[in-house]
């Protein structure tokens, strides 16, 4: 009687010539054996094709964005780098000087004035908030939702001091918000080149100037989906 | 800059089947996808630790292996404390993009879902993703005897299961 292990190493083609040969002898000689060969033989091939079905149904986006949003990005990643090795060279002074002024530009051109109640961007207290589509998009939104038109999210993290900010992007710009007292107030905003940053593919957080914020105020690692959802589940917190 | 692209194109090739062993892990298909789309940003985050000339294939089974037993353990600690209610009326069935599942699909997976977790991963890998016991007891960390053992029992137990000798 062959021993079960060596019985199923036979049937999944893991023996040597030779031992094979002996176990199949052996099988052959005996109809239970060769009973239980079949029925295992018809349970693989049984179960190779009901979750075959799955290799060969369409892929969800949510799982191919990320990757062709990376080889878009890979694209770019020379040029990001230049960019910021070229910005890193500049006074300290110089570089809040220059944030300054992309966050002024970012937020007082185009359609993006605080305004009315559908405005992205409102102030409260002082302070720049999201509001209208972008807070509704932060609040719900998971970074895999496709929208066709409206504000995307791009990643999601924890910052140093223990929120949660998320990059976004609409309509050409791009920027980031990070929860705070039942907003999300804005840390960056930046105003694309005509018709880059609205291309589907652009990873959101590929403006170099956004990635900067991201670097400088991420704690860890930016969330993975399972992460996002959970505290999304949370209200943020 | 070619190099990184083809890991890319390299990985959108394996989508699929990285997508057939979520299935074989998990309990229903949202969370499949789940798994697929959390291994895949996983991988694309830890690009530089993997080695160009080894194989990606393993080495993104790999990773989807460590997220799935990371979320089992998760909801083992979660559902000391919750009624286990939902899952078996199936509720938490999740219809964004998972896939239409054939009977005879969710009938293996309702199978799959009922074995020992150290058991379902070698079923998957071995019998449904075709590795050899070696690749799998490398990509488990595993004596090749243990990832053997655990075959003869887990298959043993799906055949009982699939032919109806047992309950189910």
């Amino acid at each position: 009687m062959v021993e079960d292990e060596k019985f199923f190493a036979w049937l999944d083609g893991e023996l040597s010539p030779e031992d094979a040969a002996q176990v199949e002898a052996e099988v052959a000689a005996d109809p239970e054996l060769s009973r239980k060969a079949e029925m295992h033989r018809a349970m693989s091939a049984g179960l190779r094709s009901a979750f075959g079905t799955v290799a060969a149904s369409p892929m969800p986006e949510r799982i191919s964005a990320p990757v062709r949003a990376s080889e878009a990005k890979v694209v770019d990643l020379a040029a990001v780098r230049d960019e910021r090795l070229a910005r890193r060279s500049l006074p300290l002074w110089g570089q809040a000087a220059a944030l300054a002024a992309t966050l002024a530009v970012g937020v007082f051109t185009g359609n993006m004035l605080p305004g009315g109640p559908a405005s992205p961007v409102r102030s409260e207290g002082g302070r720049l908030v999201a509001g209208g589509d972008l807070e509704d998009a932060l609040y719900a939104q998971l970074a895999s939702a496709t929208a066709d038109q409206g504000p995307r999210i791009g990643m999601t993290y924890r910052d140093k001091a223990g929120a949660i900010c998320r990059t976004f992007q609409d309509d050409g710009s791009s920027g980031l918000a990070c929860r705070e007292g039942g907003n999300w107030r804005i840390r960056g905003l930046f105003q694309g080149a005509e018709g880059q940053a609205s291309d589907y593919r652009m990873a959101a957080g590929a403006d170099p100037r956004l990635m900067d914020i991201v670097d400088e105020t991420i704690d860890g690692e930016p969330f993975d989906a399972l992460e996002e959802r959970a505290v999304l589940t949370r209200h943020w917190r | 800059m070619a190099s990184s692209q083809a890991f890319e194109h390299e990985l959108t090739e394996l989508l699929p089947r990285l997508r057939r062993f979520a299935h074989a892990l998990s309990r229903n298909a949202a969370d499949a996808d789940d798994l697929t789309q959390a291994a895949v940003e996983r991988a694309l985050r830890s690009r530089e630790q993997w080695e160009p000339g080894t194989r990606l294939d393993s080495w993104l089974y790999r990773i989807m292996r460590n997220l799935w037993i990371d979320t089992v353990r998760a909801r083992g600690r979660k559902e000391k404390h919750e009624a286990p209610e939902e899952e078996a009326l199936g509720v938490g069935e999740d219809p964004r993009e998972a896939i239409e599942m054939s009977l005879e699909l969710k009938r293996a997976m309702a199978a799959m879902e009922r074995l020992p977790d150290e058991q379902r991963e070698v079923v998957a890998l071995i019998l449904i993703e075709g590795f050899g016991y070696r690749e799998a007891s490398e990509m488990l960390d595993l004596p090749i005897g243990t990832v053997s053992s655990r075959l003869v029992r887990g298959r043993t137990a799906l055949l009982a299961m699939l032919s109806g000798t047992a309950d189910g």
